[in-house]
């Protein structure tokens, strides 16, 4: 038992009754594959985001960045993705953006995966707690708590163990559950893990991003095409490119299945905007050659 | 320690076998597939193997376009320049998708998800999907990787009708609804009448984005388009300007087409008594 565990938790983890998230039909097919539920563990963390440049003085409030309309490069968070746009005009006013930047938000990224792997690992410390072989149904929630900047990580699963194998040093966790994860091991992969990364750009919008992303692409004057917004569409690529080199650098050898992306956007002003995107799946292991079942028999049902 | 009931059936050996030796794999094989990632679910992933086919790796393609914000206001006809925006920002996102796929030497990509922003001043595509390919299989030439919106159940059926998906064609078309006279508006105003502005701009976007649609499924050598997803109706920015959407995989048969013979099955279930305890009183 961890000595990390508070006393009313670890009571209750030696309660005679098990807990689960499973549904009936999620339970039947756990007693299929030789799964025994023993307890709902979960992880939290709260966390507060850093102080970055964002924090720090240029643009916050979604204003313009005296940086950027000083004709000088901000500094931004070293380590990171960072791309520069000069205003091609020359001095305008002192109001016209002379540089526009792509940059990475490190600090947001850290305390994010803090936060998510505390929560894990909070979660899994209980699944081990319980003596379990893993933890299926992990499912997660990630949200603002109390105040603006403080996020609440929130992970709950089904610790589980598994009849006459002996237990692993730390348990594997997926969200799959019944039917599901029977398939996964009929089809020869095992669980690993839940895998949840993110990725963070600020865009500050250079002059021609802020003009063609605003209203006034349409009152000076009427191009006669579209154009692409180069420094967006960087941004965005970039921000996607980012959360899947992350996820592929901890599969080691594994693969990633059943992902989901997701993006989350503000935009304070026109064409300034804060790209999250958070990409989730199961880490699974092949563990015997593929063996293709048949293709199923096309049915038309009558009802 | 919890303890657990006793078991209500006794434990079939196979599958919890099949669980034990899976679980008893404590290193990863680093095979031809290691580090893919994949956003079908594990269903999908086995219907694709029953075809000998596999995912290869999450691909994606985005684009984003400016258009003028006066354009949308006055005018008749076409608005030409949000019609050429939005086709090259479909264009740019299955290009930038596409290059993905082929740079991890995928024949395809299938379960393509669009998300589009059509915005007083840009418009926006999103493509997400999953490149695949058969198990094993060399590389193709570029021009031969195609990309579905197809979900992977459906390509694999298509598969073994033996026809194959060739492209996304995708037709758009953005159109005033011209401003009714002043006379004609005040005489209309307490009447039941057709608005024919706004159902002739439907039926002329409707007409050009189809078009399109179908030159696009031409110009890929396809023999028709399937599962076609429509979008149409006014813009919430733009009172007075109509767009019409349409986009889907182009197909075609290979000389191995045939019909498939599904058979027919009748559910005994009767859900009423099932699960609607009031139909019991």
């Amino acid at each position: 038992m961890s000595d990390d565990l508070p006393e009313a938790a670890r009571d209750r983890l030696h309660g005679g009754a098990f807990t689960s998230g499973l549904s009936v039909a999620d339970l039947a097919a756990c007693h299929a594959m030789g799964l025994e539920p023993i307890g709902l563990v979960q992880g939290f963390c709260a966390m507060q985001w850093g102080y970055g440049p964002a924090r720090m003085g240029f643009g916050s409030g979604g204003g313009l960045g005296m940086g950027l309309a000083t004709g000088l490069a901000p500094n931004v968070a070293s380590g990171g993705y960072v791309q520069n746009y000069q205003c091609p005009h020359g001095m305008v006013s002192a109001e016209h953006r002379q540089w526009g930047q792509n940059y990475e938000q490190t600090w947001i990224e850290q305390s994010w995966h803090d936060g998510y792997a505390a929560a894990s690992h909070r979660m899994l410390e209980e699944a081990t707690t319980l003596g379990a072989h893993g933890v299926v149904g992990v499912v997660d929630s990630v949200a603002s708590l109390v105040e603006v900047g403080v996020v609440e990580f929130h992970l709950l699963g089904t610790a589980v163990v598994v009849t006459g194998l002996e237990r692993p040093a730390s348990p594997w966790a997926t969200s799959l559950a019944g039917q599901r994860l029977a398939k996964l091991f009929e089809a020869g992969y095992a669980p690993v893990s839940t895998i949840a990364v993110v990725s963070s750009v600020r865009v500050w919008a250079s002059c021609m991003t802020e003009y063609f992303m605003g209203s006034g692409a349409g009152l000076w004057s009427a191009p006669a095409d579209s154009v692409e917004i180069d420094q967006l569409v960087s941004a965005r690529t970039r921000a996607r490119q980012l959360v899947r080199e992350r996820a592929r650098s901890q599969l080691q050898g594994d693969e990633l299945h059943g992902v989901d992306l997701r993006v989350n956007e503000r935009e304070p002003g026109p064409g300034d905007i804060d790209i999250e995107v958070q990409l989730r799946g199961n880490r699974v292991r092949r563990a015997r050659p593929a063996d293709p079942l048949a293709f199923p028999r096309p049915a038309v049902s009558l009802s | 320690m919890s303890t657990t009931p006793p078991r209500p059936h006794p434990v079939p050996e196979g599958l919890p076998a099949a669980v034990r030796q899976a679980l008893a794999v404590a290193e990863p094989r680093h095979g031809a597939h290691a580090g893919l990632t994949s956003d079908l679910t594990i269903d999908e992933t086995l219907i694709l193997h029953s075809i000998a086919w596999a995912p290869r790796d999450l691909v994606v393609g985005l684009s984003v376009q400016s258009v003028p914000s006066v354009i949308w206001s006055w005018g008749s006809g076409e608005i030409e320049l949000a019609s050429r925006a939005h086709a090259r920002a479909f264009a740019h996102a299955v290009a930038r998708l596409h290059a993905e796929a082929v740079a991890v030497g995928a024949h395809g990509v299938v379960g393509v998800h669009v998300e589009r922003r059509i915005l007083s001043s840009h418009i926006e595509v999103e493509l997400v999907g999953t490149a695949v390919a058969p198990i094993d299989a060399r590389p193709l030439p570029d021009a031969q990787v195609f990309v579905s919106d197809l979900p992977a159940r459906d390509f694999a059926l298509l598969f073994v009708a033996g026809w194959r998906p060739v492209a996304l064609a995708v037709g758009a078309s953005f159109t005033y609804a011209p401003r009714r006279a002043v006379g004609a508006a005040l005489r209309q105003q307490t009447q039941n009448v057709e608005l024919t502005n706004y159902t002739e701009a439907l039926y002329s976007a409707r007409a050009t984005a189809m078009e399109r649609m179908q030159r696009a499924a031409l110009d890929a050598h396809g023999a028709g388009i399937v599962d076609v997803t429509v979008t149409e109706g006014p813009l919430h920015f733009a009172a007075h300007a109509i767009g019409f959407t349409a986009w889907g995989t182009v197909v075609t048969p290979t000389p191995n087409a045939r019909s498939i013979d599904p058979i027919t099955t009748v559910s005994l279930d009767d859900t009423v008594s099932a699960f609607d305890v009031a139909s019991l009183a």
